[in-house]
């Protein structure tokens, strides 16, 4: 009987239950009923289930939609809405295929004959681990939520990290392997000789001058104020300004140019060109190059990358072994040289480089172009367009003009415009043309020549009223011009005019530097190319070698040519036959005394001979970097592409700015090369599966301070590794960071010492992205 | 005497305690079980670390060894109350149903994580889990008590307590109405050891025998109301000749298995309303607990 009540009281209670659990579920709202738990503090916001549990359908019901296999790893890629990963964010530590496994190679090497612990066992016999990472490893394989507001949702035990890993160890203190080359895996991207400085350079600074600032301690230049976690190196003006911003700005250049060539009109064999009569019309004598940087923006659309790879193999100044199909593509490369020149002046020049096909193709933003061209002022092309190419802007509408006309036109410019006057024919084409402008202070040819520049190119008037880059009023043409100083600059035409064609020195310049440049004395010559091991990081010191070398080149310089600095270089058109002839350099009105080089002294452009110039201003200089910027990716090493021309310009040994003197330049696989202008910082470091933060081991160093840790290794090849491309192939200047001098503290009775006090796990870190909010049509 | 003496020799046999020798191989046995349960607990323990170690989650692991169980458990009720097994079988799986028990306490306990639950649909499973076991242990533990104790034997039926104790009311009564033949044939005056003895079973023995007392006291296994009735039984039997004496002797015994009775009775009742709790809790429980496992494996993150 009582069996009976009881069995009857059972079959009631369960009953009950069930309808109790139905209308619970029925009058609550939503299927929070059904939650677990509380989640934890940051997803305690989220209300809806499906939010997470993608299975999950909508209305009460629709729970049970997740009893049908799906996608396991739907509910992953819902965290991955908010905390944004990666597309290997399921594979461990979110690691690339190729990086775990080379990972797993090397630390299989490591676990070669060590013993298990018996957990570690155990745990491989009774729970193997393939069946859990071969799909991936998820969200939820660690992250276990509904577990209350407090828990701690990345809570994860030594134990558990160790069931994946090759080399199982019981404890930081007990087996875990030695470091390997901790912490350098690839070099660091500035380029630094702590040896060199301290053992050298320094001590020489504080015998040359001791008035200046040498740094004391490693935190003169380090410090981890800004970045725990990397002890950074401070601002370039605090702590290199003092002795390598010359070298940056080229006042301590020893020879070559200290400025870049932008733009350049480049000399041509004219007499080839006059005898095959190719109409090229007026174009001076030059002896310059081509620029990159004209290669870059020749190239800019197709019709100028198949003339410049039609041109590639021609050499420009001496074509009496030319083919008339290359004269004729010589033609057109003059031709598109002139419009080029005339594109900058009448548009501006983000309309020519905002065409540019490097990078991506995408278009370039104006400040990036106003970076490329450092805002080179429109009357520096102007200029140099008065000199060069007076009739610029008659050819570009009419076609070209004969010798006789230009010699008719250069006539008829001997009297300079009245405001008063109509503006000539061309001028009412080209209002840049017709601006007149003050050029820039260039010197007098001699002699005849002198005669014929004064007829061909008088100064225009100077403008002393100007809007919006126009001038609207100019100065009196009939005011008294003082006479040239012509004394200083009569030598050096004289001296070019003399030597005929480009000296031997001159050309032993590399074509990119010697754009430009009429005679100068080279930068680099092939005897002075030196060995790869050779190389020292050492540009304010030149060695015994170097300064006899250049005291050598100084006296030949003084008997045969010395730079033409200041010079017109012959930018006539010749008055007869269309040949050019010398004293085609305009009238100046004042006289510095001061080459255009000099003049530039803190940065900026100028032009010299037959080429337009940028001299750096100093470090972070826009123009280098915005260049460097934008080629490096075209440029994988040994590409003979514009762009690489050009980043290998920037970043050759000799190059203006040295940039890539401090700055390591890597290759990129699939993408060129890159120069490492950031210095490492927590962002940097992303991607590593150790986590060192140095602030709070500062106070725990002996009397050595960062020595305790970082041993300086002397005699080391530091600087050959940064010969080469590959970041990871490289020689630290530091020794590797020991175990030992960890475990003086990271021990079972001391300081914490689990897995995650130094590793991390998502070595990507996750982002959580803003939201995106749309906002409402007004 | 003799009459005396064969009327009560049943009982008597009855009610003496278990010897020495059988207590200590007992005892061990029991030691020798909850070691057993002790190291089965903690290697189980031992398992679900493990398996958390090998990035699993070990709430499925413990979980399904909670239901394992508990499936198994409930297959022994319904052997039991099929009468699927013979009796000798039942008290076999009945001491199975018991240590299994002891261990789905460690289940549970790994599976709450030591924890007290946190939603509402949580705490009715743990409130569930916590009675069944409280009341299963409870009863286990009285059964264990008792029978330690040997004050009851399972012979001692539940349903016959009641015909038992009302057996030994006769037999009292039939004791105390008894005039003794040898003091009338002496022709002397009769000496007043029967009225006392009347007197003893009007006040105290009457009451006493006519139903369940002292429940109370039964409860908390306290033995006080047995003393105080045996005292007067032993004060009188000072007093009284030897033919007397051996009549409250043999009424002593006669009150000792009464009240060994009533504590049965008491003992059996509570196992038995534990059992009302244990059952029908049990099902309320299946009940949650399957609704539980579908909506876990309905929120299931796919990772195991």
């Amino acid at each position: 009987m009582l069996k009976l009540r009881r069995d009857t009281a059972a079959q009631l209670l369960a009953l009950v239950t069930l309808l109790g659990v139905a209308m619970a579920f029925y009058f609550s709202a939503g299927t929070r009923f059904l939650m677990p738990g509380p989640m934890t503090s940051a997803h305690g916001g989220i209300e809806a289930c499906s939010a997470c549990h993608t299975k999950s359908g909508t209305g009460k019901l629709g729970w049970v939609h997740g009893l049908v296999a799906g996608d396991p790893r739907a509910d992953s890629k819902a965290c991955l809405t908010c905390h944004k990963m990666p597309d290997t964010a399921f594979n461990a530590h979110g690691a690339s295929a190729d990086r775990l496994q080379e990972s797993t190679i090397r630390l299989t090497k490591i676990a070669a004959g060590r013993a298990l612990p018996p957990s570690a066992r155990a745990q491989s016999v009774a729970f193997p681990m393939q069946d859990v990472v071969s799909g991936g490893l998820f969200c939820a394989t660690c992250h276990q939520e509904h577990q209350g507001g407090k828990f701690d949702l990345k809570r994860i035990s030594d134990e558990q990290c160790r069931s994946c890993h090759v080399v199982k160890f019981d404890s930081f203190d007990g087996s875990h392997p030695n470091f390997d080359t901790y912490p350098f895996k690839t070099r660091t991207p500035i380029i630094y000789d702590h040896a060199g400085h301290f053992g050298k350079h320094y001590p020489e600074i504080a015998k040359k001058e001791p008035d200046k600032r040498i740094p004391e301690t490693c935190a003169s230049c380090h410090d981890s104020r800004a970045d725990k976690r990397v002890m950074s190196v401070m601002p370039f003006e605090q702590v290199c300004a003092g002795c390598h911003l010359d070298q940056i700005t080229g006042k301590t250049r020893a020879s070559g140019p200290k400025g870049v060539a932008f733009l350049s009109l480049p000399g041509l064999d004219l007499e080839t060109l006059a005898k095959k009569k190719a109409p090229l019309g007026e174009w001076p004598d030059s002896d310059a190059a081509l620029t990159p940087f004209m290669k870059v923006m020749i190239g800019r659309n197709d019709k100028g990358r198949a003339l410049m790879a039609s041109v590639a193999n021609v050499n420009l100044q001496d074509l009496s072994t030319a083919s008339d199909d290359q004269i004729k593509t010589v033609t057109d490369l003059a031709w598109e040289i002139k419009r080029l020149v005339h594109a900058l002046i009448s548009g501006k020049a983000s309309d020519v480089l905002a065409d540019l096909n490097i990078a991506t193709g995408a278009k370039l933003s104006p400040s990036l172009v106003a970076d490329l061209t450092a805002s080179l002022p429109r009357d520096v092309i102007l200029g140099a367009q008065q000199e060069w190419l007076p009739n610029l802007a008659q050819e570009i509408t009419g076609g070209p003009i004969s010798p006789a006309a230009a010699a008719a036109k250069a006539q008829s410019n001997q009297s300079p415009p009245v405001a008063d006057e109509p503006p000539p024919p061309e001028a009412q084409q080209s209002d840049a043309v017709s601006e007149p402008v003050a050029t820039d202070t260039e010197a007098e040819p001699e002699g005849d020549g002198k005669v014929a520049a004064n007829k061909v190119k008088l100064d225009p008037p100077t403008c002393v009223l100007r809007v919006l880059g126009a001038c609207v009023m100019f100065k009196d043409p009939n005011a008294t011009v003082p006479p040239p100083d012509s004394a200083n600059d009569t030598a050096g035409a004289a001296d070019n005019t003399e030597s005929g064609p480009v000296p031997s020195t001159a050309r032993t310049l590399s074509e990119p530097m010697r754009a430009g440049l009429g005679d100068v004395v080279p930068a680099a010559s092939p005897e002075r190319t030196e060995k790869v091991s050779d190389k020292k990081d050492d540009l304010l010191f030149p060695t015994d070698e170097e300064r006899r070398e250049l005291t050598e080149r100084r006296k030949a310089a003084g008997s045969t040519a010395r730079p033409a600095l200041g010079t017109a270089g012959g930018g006539a058109v010749s008055a007869t036959e269309g040949s050019p002839v010398d004293g085609g350099a305009p009238m100046i009105a004042i006289d510095s005394g001061v080459d255009p080089e000099s003049w530039a002294e803190y940065g900026g452009w100028y032009r010299q001979d037959f080429a337009i110039s940028y001299r750096p201003i100093g470090h972070k200089d826009k123009f280098l970097y915005s260049w460097l910027f934008l080629t490096g990716p075209q440029a994988p090493k040994g590409s003979t592409s514009p762009a690489a021309a050009v980043f290998d310009v920037l970043t050759s040994k000799d190059a203006q700015g040295a940039c890539t003197k401090c700055h390591s330049v890597d290759d990129i696989a699939g993408k060129g090369r890159a120069v490492n202008f950031s210095q490492p910082s927590a962002q940097s470091k992303k991607g590593r599966f150790t986590n060192f933060i140095h602030e709070p081991h500062l106070g725990m160093t002996d009397e050595r301070g960062c020595l305790t840790c970082h041993s300086l290794e002397k005699g080391q090849p530091y600087l050959k590794s940064y010969e080469q491309g590959d970041a990871r192939t490289f020689v630290p200047a530091f020794g590797a960071i020991k175990k030992d001098v960890c475990q003086t503290c990271h021990t079972s009775s001391k300081a914490r010492q689990d897995c995650l006090l130094c590793h991390k796990y998502h070595i990507d870190g996750a982002v959580t992205p803003v939201m995106s909010t749309k906002l409402r049509a007004p | 005497m003799s009459d005396v003496g064969a009327a009560m020799g049943k009982v008597v046999a009855r009610s003496a305690a278990p010897p020495m020798r059988a207590r200590r191989p007992m005892l061990g046995r029991y030691t020798g079980q909850a070691f057993a349960i002790v190291t089965l607990s903690a290697g189980l323990f031992g398992l679900v670390w493990l398996y958390g170690s090998a990035l699993r989650d070990p709430r499925y692991l413990d979980g399904w060894i909670l239901a394992g169980g508990m499936i198994l458990q409930l297959g022994f009720h319904i052997a039991v109350k099929s009468g699927g097994l013979s009796p000798k079988s039942a008290v076999r799986w009945r001491k199975v149903h018991v240590l299994l028990g002891y261990l789905l306490i460690a289940a549970f306990a790994s599976h709450c994580d030591l924890s007290l639950p946190e939603t509402a649909l949580e705490w009715m499973l743990w409130t569930g889990f916590v009675l069944v076991t409280l009341s299963g242990v409870l009863g286990a533990y009285l059964a264990w008590s008792v029978k330690v104790r040997g004050i009851v034997d399972e012979r001692t039926a539940f349903e016959r307590i009641p015909e038992q104790r009302a057996e030994l009311a006769r037999k009292l009564q039939t004791l105390v109405t008894r005039a003794d033949p040898a003091s009338a044939a002496l022709g002397l005056p009769v000496p007043p050891h029967d009225a006392w003895i009347m007197d003893l079973y009007t006040t105290h023995l009457r009451d006493f025998f006519a139903g369940q007392r002292n429940v109370s006291a039964h409860l908390v296994r306290s033995q006080g109301p047995l003393k105080q009735l045996t005292g007067e039984i032993e004060d009188l039997a000072r007093y009284v000749d030897p033919q007397s004496k051996d009549k409250l002797t043999a009424i002593r015994e006669l009150v000792v298995e009464k009240d060994r009775l009533d504590f049965a009775c008491v003992q059996q009742s509570l196992t038995r309303g534990l059992f009302f709790v244990h059952v029908p809790v049990t099902y309320a429980l299946i009940v949650l607990s399957i609704l539980h496992v579908v909506v876990a494996y309905a929120y299931a993150s796919g990772v195991w």
